[in-house]
C-alpha cells in the first residue's frame, strides 16, 4: 500500500498511466499539465499539490509538493481528501464532482470537455495504484 | 394597483377587433402561481376547452414574464409563450431567453394576452405603456432574421426587441418556433404556428421604466451575492467557453446523445460536432441573454465552401444532436448551416431533426422511396438532402407538407405510428431515455410531452444534484426512489419557470427564494415555494385532462424499449410501468385516470380546479 498524495504515490501513478493502452488511446491528443490539489483539512495540515504532466497519452513527470510555486501548470483541480478518495474508489465521477462543486477546476474548459474519455481512463489508472489514505 | 415585484398589468390584444387594452394582473393568482408558465396556465385554464381549435382565433396566446424578469437577479431574463399546442393538442409552452421579456416589464407589463385573428398580417408594437397594431403585410414571407432587422429599421430604434415567426409559422408548420434576439428560439410545441394562424408576424417591444421592488437595497445585495456565486460556478465557465454543445462529448460517452434515429449506441465522430470542436474551428464570438454571466450563445462564421455563412448564431447542444448525430452527420459546418436555416425559417430544431431522421429510417427500411421524397435519396450522414427537406418543411412543399405535421403524423401516415420518437405527440429531445431512468420518467410525465426542460434529469442523473430540495445523487440507471427525485425536481423547475430563471445556470436556490421575497415583499420559505411548484405542476396536469389528455399517451415508443447493444447506455431499458406506478404514488394521482385526487388538489389550494374536474371536495 502506498500513501496517497506522496512522491511515491505519484511515481506509481505515472507508471500505471504509462502502461495503460486505454489511456494512451483516449488521451493521444492531450497536452497539458495539472496540479491535483488536496485541500487542507483533517489529516492534511497544508494543501498538497500533486503535479502530473500529461502529454499525448503518456505521463512525463509526476511528484507531490506543498510548495505551489514549483510549477505553473495549465490546469488546477482542487478538492478535499474525502472527495479525492471517492474519485479513486470510483464512487464519484470527476465530471460529476465538478458539476456538484465538490471540485474546483481552473484552466481551459474547452480542452477538458473534449477529454472526458481520457479523464475516465485516468481515473481507471488511479484505481490500479494500491492506495492507502490518511485516517 | 401596487403590486411589488410585478408591473401589475397584462396587455390584452384582440386581433379580430383590433382592440388593445390593459387588464390588472390577478394578484391572488400571482401569489399562488408566481408568474411565467405557472400564472399563464392559470389564466388559460379558464379560457381553454376541448373545443378550442389550436390554430383557430379562440386559442389565446400568452407571452408571460415572472417577478424576477428584468431585475438584477442573475440569469432571470427569460419569458414564456403559452397556448394550446397545435402539435400535441395539450398544454403548450415554450421558454425563451434574450431581452424581450425584460423590455416588456420595462414597458409596464407582466404579460401579453393575444386573442382573435387578424384580417391581414400585423405586428404588435409596445413602447412604454403604449401599444399598437401595425401592418406586417410587407414582412409576410420574410425570414426571422430579416423580419427582426426590418422592424427595427422601420421603428428607427435598434434597442427595440423583436420576437417573430418565419415562413414555417406562416405556413402553420406544427412545430414552428418563435424567434427573437437574432437566433434565440421558443422552439417547442408549435407556438410559432399559433402566431401564424393569428396573422401575427411579430411582437416588438421597448421599455424604459423601473421594476417596483419591495426592498430594493436588500434585493440588490442578494443579487450581487448570487451573481458572485454564479460566476464562480463551473457550469458558468463551461457554458461560457463551450456553449451548451460543450456537453456533447460527455453526453456521447454516457449514451445520452442519440445517434442514427436512436438506433445506434455510439457515434465516434460526435466529437467533431460538439462545443469543443466548435471552439477550435468556426467560433468567432459569444452572445448571451439579459443579466447572464455565462454567455452560452455561440457566434460562428464559415468563410467558404458549400455551407458558407456570414457571422451568425451557432448551434446549441440540441441542434448539434438533432441535426448532427441523429442523422450521423459529422460535418460541423453542415450542422451549423442547418441550424441557421431552421432559425431563419423559424423551425424547432429538435422536432425538425427527429422528423427528418424518422424519414431517413423509413427510407432505409424500404417503407418510403424516392417517389415519396420527391426524388431525394436519403443517406445517413449526407447533409444535402436534409437541407432540401428543411426548406420543403418550412414551405410545406411536396413531401415537406407531410413532414410539417411532425414525426407522429408521418409515422401514422405510413402505418407505423409506434416508430415515431415522441411522447404525447412531442418529439424526443436529444437525451436518450435508455441512458437515464430519470430522463425516461421526466419525458413520460412532462405536461407538454417529451420534454427535457420541465425536469432536466439528464443533468441531475449525471451529477447536478440539488441537496436543498431533496434532489440527491443516485445512479442514473437506478429506478427505486427515482420517482420521488423526479417529482421534487419537477416541482422546483415549475418554480424556475414561474420566476423565470434559466435552468442551465446554477443560480443559488435559497438566493432565488430570498430575492423573490425582497422583490414582492413576501415572506415565503423554500418549502412553500416547493408547494407552489407542486401546485403549478398539478394545475398543468388538470388542464391537460380538461383538454382531453389520457393515460394511453403516457408511454415510451417500442423503439425505446429495445436495448442498444453498445455505447454508454449499457443495455439499460427503463421499466416504464414500475417508474410510473411509483411516480403516481408519490404524486397522489389516480393511475387509472391520470387525475390528481381531490384531496391532493385541496391540499394545494386548488379546490376550484378539483370541482371543475368533477371531483367532490
Amino acid at each position: 500500500m502506498i500513501e496517497f498524495a506522496t512522491d511515491e504515490w505519484a511515481e506509481a501513478f505515472m507508471g500505471v498511466i504509462n502502461e495503460s493502452e486505454a489511456y494512451a488511446q483516449a488521451a493521444k491528443t492531450w497536452e497539458g499539465d495539472f496540479y491535483f490539489i488536496v485541500e487542507a483539512g483533517e489529516n492534511i495540515p497544508q494543501p498538497i499539490y500533486l503535479y502530473v504532466d500529461l502529454w499525448h497519452g503518456k505521463c512525463r513527470e509526476a511528484f507531490a509538493t506543498t510548495d505551489p510555486s514549483v510549477k505553473d501548470p495549465v490546469f488546477r483541480m482542487s478538492g478535499s481528501l474525502e472527495n479525492w478518495r471517492r474519485v479513486i474508489e470510483k464512487k464519484l465521477d470527476p465530471i460529476q464532482g465538478l458539476l456538484t462543486r465538490r471540485f474546483k477546476l481552473k484552466g481551459d474548459m474547452v480542452k477538458v470537455m473534449r477529454a472526458v474519455k481520457a479523464a475516465q481512463e485516468l481515473v481507471n489508472c488511479t484505481t490500479l495504484v494500491s492506495t492507502e489514505f490518511p485516517e | 394597483m401596487n403590486m411589488k415585484g410585478y408591473m401589475g398589468k397584462l396587455l390584452v390584444v384582440d386581433l379580430s377587433s383590433e382592440e388593445v387594452k390593459e387588464e390588472p394582473l390577478d394578484s391572488q393568482w400571482a401569489r399562488q402561481f408566481i408568474g411565467g408558465s405557472g400564472l399563464a396556465a392559470r389564466y388559460l385554464y379558464d379560457l381553454l376547452s376541448q373545443e378550442t381549435e389550436p390554430l383557430g382565433p379562440e386559442n389565446p396566446l400568452l407571452f408571460m414574464t415572472g417577478p424576477l424578469v428584468g431585475t438584477r437577479a442573475p440569469s432571470c431574463g427569460r419569458y414564456v409563450i403559452c397556448a394550446r399546442s397545435p402539435q400535441t393538442g395539450i398544454w403548450g409552452e415554450s421558454n425563451i431567453g434574450g431581452f424581450l421579456g425584460p423590455e416588456l416589464r420595462f414597458a409596464g407589463y407582466d404579460g401579453i394576452m393575444i386573442r382573435g385573428q387578424a384580417a391581414k398580417p400585423v405586428y404588435l408594437f409596445i413602447k412604454d405603456g403604449q401599444a399598437e397594431l401595425r401592418s406586417a403585410s410587407h414582412l409576410w414571407g420574410q425570414g426571422s432574421y430579416k423580419t427582426q432587422e426590418a422592424i427595427k429599421e422601420e421603428l428607427g430604434d435598434r434597442q427595440v426587441r423583436v420576437a417573430c415567426i418565419g415562413e414555417a409559422g406562416e405556413n402553420l408548420v406544427k412545430y414552428a418556433a418563435v424567434m427573437a434576439d437574432a437566433g434565440r428560439a421558443a422552439g417547442r410545441t408549435g407556438m410559432g404556428a399559433v402566431m401564424g394562424a393569428k396573422g401575427l408576424k411579430a411582437v416588438a417591444c421597448r421599455g424604459r421604466g423601473p421594476i417596483p421592488l419591495a426592498n430594493r437595497q436588500a434585493f440588490t445585495e442578494m443579487a450581487r451575492a448570487a451573481l458572485l456565486e454564479v460566476k464562480d460556478d463551473i457550469t458558468t465557465q463551461i457554458l461560457r467557453q463551450t456553449g451548451t454543445a460543450g456537453s456533447a462529448d460527455y453526453f456521447a460517452l454516457l449514451g445520452l446523445m442519440p445517434n442514427r434515429y436512436f438506433t445506434q449506441g455510439s457515434f465516434p465522430e460526435a466529437e467533431k460536432i460538439g462545443g469543443g470542436a466548435m471552439a477550435e474551428t468556426i467560433l468567432v464570438g459569444v452572445s448571451g441573454c439579459f443579466g447572464c454571466a455565462s454567455q452560452c450563445g455561440r457566434r460562428v462564421e464559415i468563410a467558404e465552401g458549400p455551407y458558407r455563412l456570414g457571422e451568425t448564431d451557432g448551434p446549441e447542444y440540441e441542434t448539434v444532436a438533432s441535426l448532427g448525430s441523429l442523422l450521423l452527420i459529422s460535418d460541423l459546418e453542415a450542422v451549423s448551416y442547418l441550424g441557421y436555416l431552421c432559425n431563419a425559417y423559424g423551425l424547432d430544431t429538435i422536432s425538425t431533426g427527429v422528423t427528418i431522421a424518422l424519414v431517413h429510417y423509413l427510407y432505409q427500411e424500404g417503407i418510403i422511396s424516392e417517389q415519396e421524397t420527391g426524388g431525394l435519396k436519403l443517406r445517413w450522414g449526407d447533409p444535402d438532402p436534409v437541407i432540401q427537406l428543411v426548406k420543403m418543411i418550412a414551405r410545406r412543399q411536396g413531401f415537406g407538407d407531410l413532414l410539417a405535421e411532425g414525426a407522429l403524423a408521418v409515422a401514422q401516415h405510413y402505418g407505423v405510428g409506434d416508430w415515431a420518437a415522441q411522447v404525447q405527440g412531442l418529439e424526443m429531445p436529444m437525451h436518450d431515455p435508455r441512458a437515464s431512468a430519470g430522463v425516461a420518467l421526466s419525458y413520460l410525465t412532462s405536461p407538454r410531452g417529451a420534454c427535457h426542460n420541465k425536469s432536466d434529469m439528464y443533468l441531475v442523473d449525471v451529477g447536478r444534484i440539488m441537496e436543498e430540495i431533496g434532489v440527491a445523487a443516485m445512479d442514473r440507471f437506478q429506478e427505486e426512489g427515482k420517482a420521488e427525485v423526479v417529482a421534487r425536481h419537477q416541482n422546483w423547475r415549475s418554480v424556475c419557470d414561474a420566476l423565470i430563471t434559466c435552468t442551465l445556470m446554477n443560480v443559488p436556490i435559497q438566493g432565488l427564494v430570498d430575492m423573490l421575497n425582497a422583490a414582492a415583499g413576501w415572506d415565503v420559505d423554500l418549502e412553500e415555494m416547493m408547494t407552489a411548484g407542486e401546485r403549478i405542476f398539478n394545475l398543468k396536469r388538470a388542464l391537460n385532462i380538461k383538454l382531453g389528455w389520457s393515460p394511453e399517451g403516457e408511454r415510451l415508443p417500442p423503439l425505446f424499449l429495445q436495448p442498444l447493444e453498445e455505447g454508454g447506455t449499457g443495455g439499460y431499458v427503463p421499466d416504464v410501468e414500475r417508474l410510473l406506478l411509483d411516480y403516481y404514488r408519490v404524486r397522489g394521482w389516480d393511475r387509472e385516470t391520470g387525475k390528481p385526487t381531490a384531496e391532493h388538489l385541496r391540499r394545494l389550494g386548488l379546490e376550484d380546479i378539483a370541482r371543475d374536474l368533477g371531483e367532490s371536495v
